[in-house]
């Protein structure tokens, strides 16, 4: 956010002219890692069930445009869970809500596309896939209709999506809350919402979902609103279920324990946009991205008991514009000069180069890597050892710890 | 409707439970009872409540059978009657007016224990008796008997209802609690709501029986007086003469200290009026009885014009929001831009001599102006629960799996501004009758001799400061009184609908504003 940056509207005017040279030095001199660089990192796997390309939602208030979701993209293949992490307001849930069509106004998808099994969901598709998607909400008691029984609304998807009706319906809700393990479901079928505790609402919402037969499920903080115990349930329900249903799991959470549990890839996703992605085992033994980093120092077990946890000071910005800086630079220990003016793209971190990618300028050795003063002493920043001025982790820095070109 | 949503459902789930009794064991049930033995009644002693309770159903119903197949044929009768015939074909109205009333006809001949016909008061003094009443009683008492017995009638109808809602809540469900049930409870504990429903209830008693409640019919004793001959019994010459109804008004007029017959009196023709007469010798509780009838029509169909509206519009604004919420704020401010009472008499005006504007004396056009005009304050009030229901999760998830957007409004979305619906409906059908009557009272709106509570109001105000003060008093007493039923009867629902009135912060809580 260069507004919010003491020496703004100067940088904003560099900024145009750095990425002016900028590009054209990469053009130029870059060879095959510049290609590696470019669109051919973030296009993701034409096969996949979802692929989401680009995708950017926002929202028109009377005072200003808020893109809440700005240019992610990730992909989702059948029967696997891909986590999408990031903090509140990050645009998890926008994301989630965009991916199923349910953007309300002010709120619009103005860029980029959400394949299913290779067909664009953006150009009014979402009908003709209802029921292939499946959401599962946060709040559990929320997404049942406190009016309805817990079967009447299970036969209602039913009714939708599987033409059930009467006892048929009946029978199938009755299946269907028992593969949710709901004990003694015949009876908890005519029961209505306020009389399940938590743990069965959502057990019961999982049921609905499942009642539309889905192929992918969208879990929006599924487990958020429920105690530890009950969230491990859950968990290892949704775990079952995978295994079963062969379903695929777009899991988003704020909580890194939980990604760390539940997904086989992650996104990690900072104010719209997704900075790193990778597959989690690597994420949470080397992370690349210094929000990722900051992130995962922020678990309680991870930081030895009689250490203060380190936190990540502010808060996650409300991007109002196009992205012209690192919109995490201004809360970024390890942040220089010219993370405010250049937005970062994503750079392959692997050999093969789509599995693992960040989007930090410290991954990409075109720029120079001084320390930036207008940051020194300002709040935003981690106090923590951990964190160096270029970041610490060896892997990344030693290859490119002087490769900037330009001077 | 919301009810009737939920209601099937739970018919289907009811008859299920029913069929497999010999499952789960009731944890309601009586202890010791066997399983395979159906629920014993609480509510009623016998093994079958339900069939009881439907016996008791269908024969208050058998009592009242012909009045109330008088009453559907003869509306359809005016109906056809009012309706312009449909194109060239000419020939087919009368014959479906001729068949119709054939039936009417028929209708009427069918017993009814609660007509004139069965307890009668229009008799005559003989000298030595009363001749042409009921059991030869007086015609003060023979009307007395008529009254206490339809309402007793009507409480029968109530306490059968209330009796199947305790049947229903505690044998037939399948679960001990639902939501409702609080919001029932909580009206059960609303002193002044209960006193609203008990006001609005006799106020509907007294619409639905109107034609057998007055000690004589609007027919026989205004709209065509001079055709109908009554016996009465002439002091002087010690004998019953007869003579025409019209003739008998005129010396019955109440016109001051001098001329008057007041309530609870008889006239000089030996006729009961308990509310006295009106200027032109008419009796006032006949017109009063009527014109509660046309009050209620006009009310109810206004209301539920303008509740309908209201609704759509305001679920499909927080549906869709945007511009559709923009546009429906734009025509609703329009619409309340326009002076009401304006197009009121503009519109009554230019139409009255349209077929439409002859239906039921005007009442119907009436009723569409006051829900063209008028939907728009409910729809204020809807418009706010109905955004946020909107934002309810639950409409989310049943978007997400491909419900129909009207299925979403209806099923997920409507039940939970049904309480606004019955709020404002009840307190808007209050203004209505106010402002008929009020529309009356200027000379307007439904047109004489049809009669209406505040066409008596504005025949009497002449004498408010004579003898007669009765014919503007009591009309003005019961709108009064109805009103504040209503608004009583609006209170409580919204007491009742709202958790939070059991705590202090009533007024935070549902409808606050209303």
């Amino acid at each position: 956010m260069s507004d919010r940056l003491p020496t703004g509207s100067a940088r904003t005017d560099d900024a145009t002219t750095d990425v002016a040279t900028d590009g054209g030095t990469r053009t130029d001199d870059a060879t095959t890692d510049a290609a590696a660089d470019g669109d051919a990192v973030t296009a993701v796997d034409p096969d996949a069930l979802l692929r989401v390309e680009d995708l950017r939602t926002v929202f028109y208030t009377e005072h200003e445009e808020i893109h809440a979701v700005d240019g992610v993209s990730f992909d989702v293949h059948e029967g696997e869970t891909v986590g999408l992490v990031g903090e509140s307001g990050s645009g998890k849930s926008v994301t989630a809500r965009s991916i199923l069509g349910l953007v309300d106004e002010p709120g619009r998808i103005e860029e980029g596309a959400i394949y299913y099994r290779g067909e664009d969901l953006t150009d009014d598709n979402w009908d003709a896939h209802r029921g292939d998607i499946a959401i599962v909400f946060q709040d559990p008691g929320g997404s049942l209709n406190p009016v309805y029984t817990v079967g009447n609304q299970i036969r209602e998807a039913l009714r939708i999506h599987q033409g059930l009706r009467g006892s048929e319906a009946r029978e199938r809700a009755v299946d269907l809350l028992e593969d949710v393990g709901i004990p003694d479901a015949r009876r908890r079928v005519d029961e209505y919402p306020h009389q399940l505790s938590g743990g069965m609402q959502q057990r019961a919402v999982i049921a609905m979902a499942l009642a539309c037969d889905p192929d992918l499920l969208v879990c929006d903080e599924p487990t958020t609103a429920l105690d530890v115990t009950i969230q491990a349930q859950i968990l290892d329900l949704l775990a079952e279920l995978q295994r079963e249903e062969n379903l695929a799991i777009l899991f988003i959470t704020h909580d890194m324990g939980v990604i760390e549990d539940a997904t086989d890839r992650v996104n990690v996703i900072y104010a719209g946009e997704v900075v790193e992605r990778a597959p989690t085992e690597a994420l949470f033994e080397d992370p690349a991205h210094p929000y990722t980093r900051a992130l995962l120092q922020s678990i309680p077990g991870r930081t030895p008991p009689d250490e203060q946890l380190p936190t990540i000071e502010g808060e996650v910005p409300t991007p109002t514009g196009p992205a012209t800086d690192c919109r995490f630079a201004p809360r970024c220990p390890a942040a220089f000069d010219a993370c405010t003016t250049f937005h970062p793209r994503h750079q392959s971190l692997d050999a093969d180069g789509t599995d693992r990618t960040a989007a930090c300028l410290l991954h990409d050795d075109t720029h120079d890597r001084t320390p930036a003063e207008a940051f020194d002493g300002t709040d935003g920043f981690v106090q923590s050892d951990g964190f160096g001025e270029s970041g610490d982790g060896p892997h990344h820095t030693g290859p490119h710890a002087d490769g900037g070109d330009r001077s | 409707m919301a009810g009737t949503a939920e209601d099937g459902t739970m018919g289907e789930t009811a008859g299920e439970t029913a069929a497999e009794t010999s499952g789960p064991a009731d944890p309601r049930q009586g202890p010791g009872g066997p399983a395979a033995d159906s629920r014993r009644s609480t509510v009623l002693p016998t093994n079958s409540p339900l069939l009881v309770w439907a016996g008791i159903g269908v024969t208050l119903f058998l009592l009242e059978a012909g009045a109330f197949f008088d009453f559907v044929v003869g509306l359809l009768a005016d109906t056809a009657i009012a309706a312009p015939a449909p194109g060239p074909v000419t020939s087919v109205k009368p014959t479906v007016v001729d068949a119709l009333e054939g039936i009417e006809r028929t209708a009427e001949s069918l017993p009814t224990l609660l007509s004139r016909e069965t307890v009668p008061n229009g008799g005559y003094w003989t000298g030595q008796g009363w001749e042409g009443t009921f059991l030869g009683l007086s015609p003060a008492v023979s009307w007395g008997i008529r009254v206490a017995l339809i309402y007793a009638y009507a409480f029968a109808w109530a306490g059968w209802a209330l009796l199947g809602y305790r049947l229903y809540r505690r044998e037939i469900r399948t679960v001990a609690w639902s939501p409702r049930d609080d919001m029932v409870d909580r009206f059960r504990t609303h002193s002044w709501g209960k006193f609203g429903l008990l006001v609005v209830f006799m106020f509907v008693v007294m619409a639905v029986f109107a034609p057998a409640l007055g000690p004589t019919t609007v027919e026989e004793n205004m709209r065509n007086s001079y055709s109908y001959e009554m016996q009465y019994y002439d002091t002087g010459a010690d004998e019953v003469r007869t003579t025409l109804i019209g003739e008998a008004n005129l010396d019955s007029q109440s016109t001051g200290s001098n001329s008057r017959v007041m309530p609870f009196t008889y006239d000089d023709y030996g006729r009961y009026h308990p509310f006295g007469t009106l200027p032109n010798g008419r009796d006032l509780f006949t017109f009063i009885t009527a014109g509660s009838r046309i009050s209620l029509i006009i009310g109810v169909l206004s209301v539920g014009l303008s509740a309908f509206i209201a609704a759509t519009l305001a679920l499909t604004a927080a549906y869709y929001k945007g511009k559709v919420d923009l546009g429906s704020v734009l025509l609703s401010d329009a619409i309340m831009a326009m002076p009401q009472l304006l197009l009121l008499i503009m519109l009554s005006t230019v139409l009255a001599d349209t077929w439409i504007g002859g239906i039921y004396s005007g009442a119907f056009i009436l009723a569409l102006i006051f829900a063209g005009t008028g939907w728009t304050y409910m729809w204020r009030a809807l418009r706010g629960p109905a955004l946020q229901v909107s934002e309810r999760q639950w409409v989310d998830a049943a978007r997400s799996f491909g419900q129909k957007p009207r299925t979403v409004m209806r099923k997920h979305m409507l039940p939970y501004i049904t309480g606004y619906l019955l709020i404002y409906g009840s307190m808007r059908l209050g203004g209505a009758i106010i402002a008929i009557a009020g529309l009356s009272f200027l000379g307007l709106g439904v047109a004489p001799p049809t009669p209406e509570w505040g066409r008596a109001i504005n025949l009497g105000q002449d004498y408010v400061t004579t003898g007669s003060w009765h014919i503007s008093l009591i009309p003005g007493i019961l709108i009064t009184l109805v009103v504040t039923g209503f608004n009583a009867l609006g209170d409580g629902i919204r007491d009742a609908i709202d958790p939070q009135s059991d705590t202090e912060s009533a007024a935070a809580g549902r409808g606050g504003g209303a």
